[in-house]
Order: C-alpha cells, then sequence, then structure tokens
C-alpha cells in the first residue's frame, strides 16, 4: 500500500483538493481527499504542497518502435513493403528498454499509445503501454487501441515515387475502400460459416469491421481529414482522427460527425507540404467551439517529453489552462477508449500520477516522482 | 520619434529597470532610463508596466532556405556533390518570403545568423540579417559571418553513403577539412607573394572564405553534435590557428570542463531536441546550464527548422529548468551571440546608440500564460500577435 500526503491533488474531475491525501492499494486509487487516513505500514510520499496530476498520457507516440537516438537501426513503424500491412502488430517492434521510455518517465508520461507509421493506407494495430520498466512487452501492453491507417502524401509518396499504386489520394481512398470491402466480405463468409481461405490482413481487419477495433487514421490536410470521415461513415467504421492539422479549416464538419482527434505535433512547422499549416490555431479553435480532441507529440517526431510544453504553448495562444492540462490526460486516454482506467484521479482508476516541482504545465517545472500502476517508476534526483 | 514608457526593461546590459522609457529615433536608441528626455511632441506607447527585452538574436538558422512545409523544391541548404564546397554563400539561396521569417519575427528573433546545412564538410559562408524586409540584401547586417564546417554523421552519409565517394568515415571528413586549409595557406602564400611585387594574381573562389579564416577574418564554425566530434573540431582549430565555434555542441555537457579550459564557444541547439539521429542521442535539455555553470560561454541556437524559431523562447525555459536564471538565458539569446557575430556595437541589448530591436511581453517571457504582443525591428513594429 502506498500513501500520497500533504499533496495538491488536481484530479481533473473533481476540482483540487488541497491537503490531500491519495492513498493507492493493488496499483489502483483506493481512495482520495482531504480527511483521508493513512493506515499503519503503507509506504508514504510527502508531496509537501506539491502538485499532484494523473499520469500524462501520450495518445499518438512511436516509443521504442520508432527509438531515439538510435538512427535506421531503430525504425520499425512502418512496414514498408506494401501500402496494405494490417497483419502487423505494433507489438512486436516495440522495445521498452528503448531510451523514449526512460525520457517519457522522467516526463511524467505514464502511458501511451504506440502506432505503427504513416507510409501505408493499413499499417498495423497499435496498442496502449504503461512506461514500467520491463524488457517484456506484454508487462506494459494493457490495450489494442486500433488500427492505424494513412492518407495523403505518405502512402502516395511512398510507392507512387516508386511507381507503384497508389499514386495519388483518390488512389489511397480507393486502395483503402478495395481492403476495407474486402475485409466485409471475407468477415461475411467467415460469419456464415463458408470458411474462407485464411487470409492475414483480412483477419486483422474483422475487429475494424465489426466496429469493435478503431480504425486510427493519418490525415494532416483539411481534404484528408473530410476524406477519412467519408470511408469511416460510409463503413460504418468507429474512428479517430490523427494530426488534424487543418483541423480549424473544418471545425463545424468535426463537430457534427462528432469525431476524436489527436491534434499534433504543433510545436514545428511542416515538414512537408502536408502539413505546413501546423499552428495553434487549430487547437485553440477546437476547443473554443467543444470538438474532442487531445494533443499528441507524434513522439519522436517532436519529443514526447515536450508535450506538456505544447499544452503550456497553446495557453499562451488562448486555450484555457485547465481544459490544456485535460488534453493531455484525460482527453488523451478517452482517444485511447481508455479513460475509464486512466487520465483523472479518481477512485477506482489506475495508480499512474506525478508529484510535480510546480505547474505541469510550467516550463521551469520538473516532474519530480512519476508512479506507474501504484509504483514509483521516477524519482528526480535533487541535488 | 517614438517614446516606449512605462516599461519594465530588461536591457541585458545593465540592471533591470522597472516603469522606465526608451526613446528613439531614426531606428536608433537614443536614451533610455528611468526617465528620459523626450521632445513634447513625440509620439508615446505607454506600455502599462509589461515587459520589454532587446530582440532575440538566433546564432544559427536555416530561416529561409530550408523549404518549411514547401517540400523539396525549397530545400537550399546543402550544395552538392563537392564535399568542399566553401564558394556557396547562404546568401543566395535565402527566401526572405518564407514564413520562417515571419516565425522567426513571432517568436521575437530580430537578427539571425543564416547558415548552410551540414552535409559537407566544408558547406559555405553564412550570413547575419534582420528577420525582417522584402530585399534579403537590405535585410543584411554583416555578410560573411563565418565559414560552416561539418564533422559527425552528416557528411560522412551523405557523401559516404549516398553519393559514393570522401568522406565515408569521421577521420575522411577531419583529413579533407585539414586538406581544405593547407591548400588555402598555400593559395594565401601565393597571393600575398603577388600582391607585394604587385603582380596579377587569378583569385580562386575556392580559397578565398579559407584565406580569410586563416586571416581571422571570420571564425570556422563547425557542426559537431557527439563529443567525440566537439574535441576533433577544437583539435582542427588549434592545429590550424584560426577561429572556432562549436555549432550544436550536443554532448557538451560530458566534456563541459573541457570546452571551458580551451575557451570553446558553444553555439547550443537545437532546443527540446527529439535526438533524431545516433549523434544526438545523449541529447539532454540540461546541456545549457551544464555548460554554463562549468563557465563555457552559451549562445542559444534554433537551427530552424529543427527548432522552430516560433519557440525560441520556450526553448530559453526550459533550459532554466535546469538552474540558470533569467538574465543569464536571456544573455545567450542576445547579447552572448551578439558578440559571437561581432555585432555588440549595433544588437543584442538595449543601450543608447543601438539598433531599436526589442520585444514587448505582457507577462514574464518564460511563463506559459505570457503572449510576446509584438516585436519591433530598429523602431519599427514588424509582427503584431494575432487573436486566434
Amino acid at each position: 500500500m502506498l500513501a500520497v500526503i500533504n499533496a495538491r491533488l488536481e484530479t481533473l474531475t473533481n476540482g483540487v483538493i488541497e491537503e490531500g491525501t491519495l492513498l493507492v492499494k493493488d496499483g489502483k486509487i483506493a481512495e482520495i481527499g482531504a480527511d483521508v487516513k493513512v493506515p499503519e505500514g503503507a509506504a508514504v510520499i510527502d508531496a509537501k504542497g506539491r502538485t499532484v496530476t494523473p499520469g500524462i498520457v501520450e495518445a499518438h507516440s512511436h516509443a521504442g518502435i520508432n527509438e531515439k537516438g538510435l538512427g535506421w537501426e531503430g525504425r520499425d513503424g512502418n512496414e514498408g513493403t506494401s501500402p496494405i500491412t494490417p497483419w502487423c502488430h505494433a507489438k512486436d517492434a516495440i522495445n521498452m528498454l528503448a531510451a523514449d521510455f526512460d525520457e517519457f518517465r522522467e516526463a511524467g508520461i505514464t502511458s501511451t499509445g504506440v502506432l505503427p507509421g504513416s507510409a501505408n493506407l493499413l499499417g498495423g494495430t497499435a496498442v496502449a503501454v504503461k512506461t514500467k520498466k520491463t524488457a517484456i512487452v506484454e508487462e506494459a501492453i494493457f490495450a489494442e487501441i486500433g488500427m492505424k491507417s494513412a492518407l495523403g502524401q505518405n502512402p502516395k509518396g511512398k510507392y507512387g515515387r516508386a511507381n507503384k499504386a497508389p499514386s495519388t489520394r483518390m488512389g489511397n481512398a480507393a486502395m483503402l475502400r478495395e481492403t476495407l470491402l474486402k475485409a466485409q466480405q471475407y468477415n461475411r463468409k467467415k460469419e456464415a460459416g463458408e470458411e474462407p481461405k485464411f487470409d492475414k490482413s483480412m483477419e486483422a481487419l474483422i475487429p475494424v469491421i465489426k466496429g469493435e477495433l478503431p480504425i486510427l487514421i493519418h490525415c494532416h490536410r483539411a481534404d484528408d481529414i473530410v476524406t477519412s470521415i467519408r470511408i469511416c461513415n460510409e463503413f460504418n467504421l468507429k474512428y479517430t482522427l490523427e494530426h488534424v492539422t487543418e483541423g480549424y479549416l473544418i471545425v463545424d464538419h468535426l463537430l457534427k460527425n462528432d469525431s476524436l482527434c489527436a491534434v499534433g505535433p504543433t510545436m514545428f512547422y511542416g515538414s512537408k507540404v502536408e502539413n505546413k499549416e501546423r499552428d495553434f490555431r487549430t487547437p485553440v479553435a477546437l476547443s473554443k467551439a467543444g470538438v474532442r480532441f487531445c494533443f499528441t507529440t507524434d513522439h519522436a517526431v517532436v519529443a514526447g517529453r515536450h508535450l506538456r510544453t505544447t499544452a503550456g504553448i497553446a495557453v499562451s495562444w488562448g486555450m484555457d489552462r485547465d481544459e490544456a492540462l485535460k488534453a493531455i490526460t484525460l482527453y488523451s486516454a478517452r482517444h485511447m477508449g481508455q479513460d475509464h482506467r486512466l487520465g483523472s484521479l479518481e477512485v477506482g482508476k489506475d495508480a499512474d500520477f506525478v508529484v510535480w516541482s510546480g505547474d505541469p504545465l510550467c516550463f521551469l517545472t520538473h516532474a519530480d516522482v512519476t508512479v506507474v500502476d501504484g509504483n514509483v517508476e521516477y524519482e528526480r534526483e535533487v541535488l | 520619434m517614438l517614446l516606449i514608457k512605462n516599461a519594465k526593461i530588461y536591457p541585458v546590459v545593465g540592471d533591470m529597470i522597472e516603469r522606465g522609457q526608451i526613446l528613439i529615433d531614426n531606428g536608433k536608441i537614443v536614451a533610455i532610463g528611468q526617465t528620459v528626455d523626450a521632445p513634447a511632441e513625440v509620439e508615446v506607447l505607454d506600455l502599462e508596466g509589461k515587459i520589454v527585452t532587446p530582440g532575440l538574436i538566433d546564432i544559427h538558422t536555416h530561416v529561409g532556405i530550408w523549404g518549411d512545409g514547401e517540400g523539396a523544391d525549397s530545400m537550399d541548404g546543402n550544395e552538392k556533390p563537392d564535399a568542399i564546397n566553401p564558394k556557396v554563400n547562404a546568401l543566395d539561396s535565402t527566401n526572405p518570403h518564407q514564413r520562417s521569417f515571419e516565425g522567426a519575427r513571432e517568436g521575437g528573433i530580430t537578427t539571425m545568423q543564416i547558415v548552410p546545412g551540414s552535409g559537407n564538410p566544408i558547406g559555405g559562408l553564412g550570413f547575419a540579417c534582420k528577420s525582417y524586409g522584402n530585399i534579403i540584401d537590405e535585410m543584411v547586417i554583416k555578410n560573411p559571418t563565418g565559414l560552416k564546417g561539418a564533422l559527425g554523421e552528416n557528411p560522412k552519409n551523405l557523401h559516404g553513403n549516398v553519393l559514393k565517394h570522401a568522406p565515408a568515415t569521421r577521420m575522411g571528413t577531419a583529413g579533407l577539412i585539414r586538406e581544405y586549409f593547407e591548400e588555402a595557406k598555400a593559395y594565401m602564400a601565393k597571393k600575398e607573394a603577388a600582391e607585394k611585387e604587385g603582380k596579377d594574381f587569378d583569385i580562386n573562389m575556392k580559397y578565398e572564405p579559407g584565406v580569410m579564416v586563416l586571416r581571422k577574418e571570420i571564425p570556422f564554425r563547425i557542426h559537431a553534435h557527439r563529443h567525440d566530434d566537439i574535441v576533433t573540431a577544437v583539435r582542427l582549430c588549434q592545429e590550424l590557428d584560426i577561429d572556432c565555434s562549436v555549432e550544436h555542441c550536443t554532448d557538451g555537457h560530458k566534456i563541459a570542463d573541457f570546452l571551458a579550459k580551451n575557451n570553446v564557444l558553444a553555439c547550443v541547439g537545437p532546443g527540446l531536441s527529439n535526438s533524431g539521429k545516433v549523434e544526438t542521442a545523449d541529447f539532454t535539455d540540461a546541456n545549457p546550464a551544464i555548460l554554463h555553470k562549468a563557465g563555457v560561454k552559451v549562445c542559444l541556437m534554433t537551427d530552424h527548422p529543427f527548432l522552430n524559431t516560433r519557440h525560441f523562447m520556450t526553448y530559453g525555459a526550459v533550459s532554466a529548468r535546469y538552474g540558470i536564471s533569467f538574465e543569464d538565458v536571456l544573455k545567450m539569446m542576445t547579447i552572448n551571440p551578439a558578440e559571437a557575430l561581432g555585432l555588440e556595437d549595433r544588437v543584442g541589448s538595449l543601450e543608447v546608440g543601438k539598433d531599436a530591436d526589442f520585444l514587448i511581453y505582457d507577462g514574464h517571457p518564460f511563463s506559459y500564460k505570457t503572449k510576446l504582443e509584438a516585436t519591433y525591428i530598429e523602431g519599427k513594429q514588424v509582427w503584431e500577435r494575432p487573436v486566434y
């Protein structure tokens, strides 16, 4: 049993508890409040008035799958041998000992979605992992969060430039539709007991076709976002929109479709034509309109430790401070379909939280203690 | 004439002035202090206690030469295929209409050194300019400001790996640099002899920049991330007796005492890095603080687009997290680069006689709630914060 005492608890869902206590039992938050008794024998972290928030959640990263600082050797995010590789699974490429996870723990990130890259129309299954210190990926994975997909310039560039399909945006859309259509047919045959010939791509797409697993679609430009929504509506898929760089141009459309968006990375202009409009206009506009979104760094496109830096900058551009904090915790958890267990300090949720040296959005603040599933996974050395 | 009043002024050189005033005429600061003598008919800007700092100086950027979302058509930073390419000048690649110039103004950068990329062991000349204008030649304030060099993985990758010629290794890169300067020395001797004897001499564009470096008119600005590359940079410059600045200095935190002992100028960045390459694997946000505490002279750089110019001050704030004062970080973004570029008579602090390049903040520049409201260059407002 672990107790955090004398903490300023920013619960995110039930306000701030000054001089509060948080009790952890079996990796879950057992009690939280100002008048909670610390049981005898519990390990105690004295926050000494410091702020405690839920752990930061990075909904869209390539941690451990495109390892930082390793160059080509560390890049395992894109099975770039065919545009249709839904049969790939992120769990087979994540190195939990990668430096990315050290960075995440030091930055107060307690869980992250790890997605295949965006070279392929269908890139493989994405998972959510805890940033535990472990070499065994199974010990870190706690959910499959979706099937990675991509529209826009990456697939058409990767294959089109090699004179293969797809080579245009309409080619992207048509190949994606064709594959989804085949998966529908494959699934129908299976459900009818017809036993179609095993197809690894079709098998992987069955939960997508059934609406059980969302499709996570890379789309930067407004037209690519609109195409993503069009295709998902045609096939009645559960989906999330990833990047949404030009979202500010189509706020009403996103609202009308109640789309879930992961916005980012926002701190750089485009590295390429499709994301040249990267800016803080989109998060500010989406937040004001009430579109459901979270921030992402797309780590290591922007370093994941600067997810909270991104949220801080968004405040300077006019986003509400508490909403900005939710957009890197609770809303990121919602984006991954995990807000029932992550993203706020509530009894019954996972004991993922951070003791901060100050306001977590402040650029001068350190994560002092990072706790994942009730275990201290990082503690800052104070010299 | 413009009178700024009721400003909390951080002049960088000199103490902070609460509710101070600055008088500007013809783009220059003519008076600064608690109160200044101003003519009655002067235009007044009452800042109501807002914060004023000098415009920031970015010692190393690729603003205007690196595409910024325009794709391959606008990538003009690395001239190929020659590994030794001193004859090019970044000025001839720079597009002042690229969005990065506006980003620089948004980030509070009023002066910057624009340099060629790091694909070549010797990559060409850099220059310094203001961040506002229509015609790049009218924005230049010094040209050239240095000869760009590069060690580490970029040159050996571009040449050895992609173009299949030398250099293919770190020792190859250093060897080609040595060879170039030895040739430049021989060229310089011939040129000087010809000048002495009043004889005609055929100028060779390849060696003219080398001569400028050998005569210490400009420094050799060497891209070096990994600790051993930084040490090689110092070794080369000591052997050749030339002025050196270490660009990036990512592993500087591992060899801070060595850098202090050798009086090395460290231009550190891009900040907030994602460690995209092997040579940047050990990047830490604490690097500027560690170097500063060891006594190394530090300038911060964006290396735009690798850190977007618009987030330069955020880089400063994150660096301060590891134990540097606001005033010291501000020096790394103003007067230190001004001195490193030989522009300290003109920019880098708010002092009488200097250019009226300044920024107006509605709060402390390190706070995430603070807005940079306006950027001024030579007394003229060149950027105003849009409302989203």
